[in-house]
């Protein structure tokens, strides 16, 4: 039962974790406009890097929004990273096998959800659910762990023989890899100590789905469980949160070209923003805690201490 | 040896050697610099890089590199340096709330958070390659004490498990002047931004630690401050003219103009409902008179209705704010939109400038309610061009041509195709330089560097900031030699690119060996109209 009771309590910390991350980066105010072009949506321009203020009177015209191509753009980057490719090619082998393996594990995970509410259902694992799904599920585990203990391995060795690394990694950096690695190793000794890691992995989703007992499996399936349980604790609290901030990195500011329109939501919110008093010391700011933003905006910065 | 040292390369060996005092913390010996092609690859041909003279090191905080630009005084007393100290603490908190940094919060803390340190922008930046790959110009080196700063003073949270995430640092007042200079060794061309896969944006953490400087301390680089915003809101420019100075000088670039093409031009001023308001980067009507001429002959001879203003800070674009302090950033540009609703145009077109356009178009957005429209000149010029209101003669224009993308207006506007549609046009010899548009690299003179000359820094530009330019000027024209009677023109429609390309091409000589010149976008045009009586671009003149 405390296995269990492990398991809800990692994955309530991750959520919780990971929402209140979020909701803190949607409360931050508006930002000046910060784009970096090419911006994927810029229907016929974004192939090279143009943007819609390339037209006189750009704004009486309507924006022409390609969605595809952005979306193009974005699954290049987390299936391939396309971006360590271009310009981190040493780097991308290991790279992405750690990343592509994560993909191939969340898959198994969703998998096994579903398995869990076959089960649940009263289907039979061996008898009703057909083989095929059953290998399929194996296949991606065989390779997600493989992947990912080569990945581990090879990030392991340039974050500690890399001269263009070494100077900014951090302990957590070798921690984060090897915690990785745990997980992907300690997944080939539950798959390799006994034969029906597919069945009880699913047997363990079933238990988590309906609250009920944490199911038998071998010592290695109860290492992985944990290392895993921990590393859901871990992960928010870790620069991985990359792993859905950068939706908000890209969306909100890399490619966030909205112009502001007067009675619009932009509007709205750079009043809430101006409207703030603003507390920098510097001569030329002008500020005392109680002058707005707006308030000195309207003054030169040059004003002696008497006009002021 | 054209390197004055004693000592060899210098270089931090770690992050934390930003806080231990020592005599200087890197130092970049010519011969570590790439070598230029041919016929700037000797060094001993190349000009010494000066160092900074003994009471310069004496009176000031020299201890980050070979230069100085925001230029420090000592501090008297341990007291004055407890106090800059404090101040930096309480600006960092600044930078980091809601109230006082609502400007660029968010896209500062997602950068602050996330990166993986993976060093995946570090290649890319010319900067850093242009010194021989010294530490110290690494883009994540001053990203990361900032961000072990952050972490250390700010961030909520454990102290060991922060230090085991991020590291440490010690603040002291050593780190203090080190990171100020070193945020003015970054060109903010945001190259390095592309390149993150992450988005993690070590441009605008640069820009940042200028501004908790700037916004708290007072700690500002002169020539953008005092000489550049505070003159500008109080004399109207940065360049000290006044209304009436600058009426007079552009009467006379017209009569200039109208004298040398035999077509009138008269620059309209305070034209109430014209249709543009014509902003320009006033250092253009000093030094490069002619782009203003052209402008203002090109928008008359397609007959759009245009005026300048003669307010206050109407008749120059310059704001550089844009590289040091959100204030000052709002405070130019309100000045602008308030004069065009004044004058009632229906769009504010901003000159050949790449930082005026940025500041005013994309990021000054936000920053008030109900704007009149920005519009950047080279999409006008382009429309201009091919309206068919103007007879033109691309072979006017026979001589090899080669097109500068400043950082501004390509990669942070996606402006890029305007300008080359003109340029294939009109200059049957046009090449791109390698690579370009969006992936361009900066002049070196990006973030003001191209009117900042304290000290030895236009050297430390030259030799470094501004090399990757040059080596790709040279490669552009390679196939051409170097006969300097044979013209090779840059064009490089933004003043402060064009600033840096004339230092540039002085310090290599490079009129003299190889016939470089350099110019803006309306030159090229005026240049190749039929009805103007003579070329524009006059050699023996540039």
């Amino acid at each position: 039962m405390i296995i269990t009771l492990s398991v809800y309590l990692s994955l309530l910390i991750f959520l919780v974790a990971i929402v209140a991350r979020g909701v803190r980066i949607v409360n931050t105010p508006i930002h000046l406009r910060w784009e970096l072009y090419p911006v994927p949506h810029e229907k016929g321009r974004s192939q090279y890097g143009g943007s819609r203020m390339e037209e006189v009177d750009w704004w009486t015209k309507p924006a022409k929004k390609d969605s595809i191509n952005e979306l193009v753009v974005m699954l290049k980057e987390i299936l391939l990273l396309k971006g360590v490719w271009e310009h981190n090619r040493p780097l991308w082998f290991g790279s992405w096998t750690l990343h592509f393996s994560l993909y191939l594990l969340i898959g198994l995970m969703g998998l096994q959800v579903l398995s869990a509410i076959l089960l649940l259902s009263g289907f039979s694992f061996y008898a009703e659910i057909p083989e095929l799904y059953r290998l399929l599920l194996k296949y991606i585990a065989a390779t997600g762990f493989t992947m990912g203990t080569v990945g581990a391995v090879i990030m392991l060795k340039h974050r500690m023989f890399d001269k263009k690394l070494r100077m900014y990694n951090t302990k957590s950096h070798f921690f984060n890899i090897i915690h990785l690695g745990a997980i992907y190793v300690s997944g080939i000794f539950w798959m390799i100590a006994d034969g029906g890691f597919v069945e009880q992995q699913a047997e363990l989703f079933k238990g988590v789905l309906s609250f009920s007992q944490f199911p038998a499996v071998p010592t290695a399936g109860i290492v992985h469980v944990a290392i895993v349980m921990l590393f859901f604790v871990y992960l928010p609290f870790t620069h991985m949160t990359h792993f859905f901030t950068k939706y908000f990195i890209y969306h909100d500011i890399r490619w966030e070209d909205k112009p502001n329109i007067p009675g619009g939501k932009i509007e709205k919110r750079i009043v809430e923003a101006v409207t703030q008093p603003v507390s920098w010391s510097a001569p030329h700011i002008k500020a005392d805690g109680k002058k707005t933003w707006a308030d000195l905006v309207a003054m030169t910065g040059a004003e002696k201490e008497e006009e002021v | 040896m054209p390197c004055h040292c004693n000592t060899g390369r210098l270089e931090p060996s770690s992050i934390e050697d930003i806080s231990k005092p020592s005599e200087q913390l890197a130092h970049v010996c010519l011969e570590d610099l790439p070598k230029l092609p041919p016929p700037y690859d000797d060094f001993n041909d190349l000009p010494p890089y000066k160092p900074l003279t003994e009471s310069a090191r004496e009176d000031y905080e020299a201890t980050l590199d070979d230069t100085m630009t925001v230029g420090l005084p000592k501090a008297k007393s341990p007291e004055e340096e407890k106090e800059a100290v404090d101040k930096f603490l309480t600006g960092l908190q600044k930078l980091f709330s809601k109230e006082d940094n609502w400007t660029f919060l968010q896209p500062l803390m997602l950068s602050m958070e996330h990166c993986a340190k993976c060093q995946s922008c570090v290649d890319d930046c010319p900067v850093y390659e242009s010194s021989g790959y010294n530490e110290i110009y690494r883009p994540t080196y001053r990203s990361e004490v900032l961000r072990r700063l952050y972490f250390k003073y700010i961030k909520p949270g454990n102290k060991w498990y922060k230090k085991f995430q991020q590291g440490d640092i010690e603040l002291n007042y050593t780190l203090l002047v080190r990171l100020c200079e070193l945020s003015y060794r970054c060109t903010l061309c945001r190259r390095c931004a592309q390149s993150c896969p992450v988005g993690v944006d070590n441009g605008l953490i640069s820009r940042e630690i200028r501004k908790i400087f700037s916004q708290e301390l007072g700690w500002t680089q002169k020539d953008l401050h005092e000489r550049g915003t505070l003159q500008q809101m109080t004399v109207g420019s940065s360049t000290g003219m006044n209304t009436l100075v600058v009426k007079d000088n552009i009467d006379f670039i017209d009569e200039d103009m109208t004298d040398r093409t035999g077509i009138e031009v008269k620059t309209p001023w305070d034209v109430e409902g014209a249709d543009v308001l014509l902003i320009e980067n006033a250092g253009e009507f000093l030094a490069w008179p002619e782009n203003h001429g052209c402008i203002g002959l090109l928008l008359d001879a397609a007959g759009i209705s245009w005026t300048m203003s003669s307010d206050i800070v109407g008749y120059d674009g310059v704001n550089y704010g844009l590289f040091y302090d959100d204030m000052q950033l709002a405070r130019v540009a309100t000045r602008h939109f308030e004069i065009a609703k004044k004058l009632k145009v229906k769009k504010i077109v901003m000159g050949e400038c790449g930082h005026e356009s940025k500041a005013l178009a994309p990021i000054s957005d936000r920053i008030g309610l109900d704007l009149t429209p920005r519009e950047s000149i080279y999409t006008l010029m382009r429309d201009i061009v091919f309206s068919g209101k103007i007879k033109f003669d691309p072979t006017k224009n026979d001589f090899p041509v080669t097109l500068h993308d400043p950082c501004n207006l390509v990669r942070s506007m996606g402006i890029v195709e305007p300008q080359r549609e003109i340029l294939r046009y009109l200059t049957p010899k046009f090449r791109e330089m390698t690579p370009h548009g969006v992936r361009n690299y900066c002049c070196g003179g990006g973030s003001g560097f191209a009117i900042q000359t304290p000290f030895n820094f236009n050297d430390w530009r030259n030799q470094i900031s501004s090399r990757k330019k040059f080596e790709q000027i040279l490669n552009a024209f390679k196939d051409e030699g170097h006969d300097p009677d044979q013209p090779k023109y840059v064009c490089a429609p933004c003043s402060n690119c064009k600033g840096a390309i004339r230092d540039l091409f002085d310090y290599y000589g490079a009129k003299a060996k190889s016939g470089y010149y350099y110019g803006g976008l309306s030159e090229i045009i005026v240049n190749a109209m039929v009805d103007a009586k003579e070329p524009i671009l006059d050699w023996e003149m540039m």
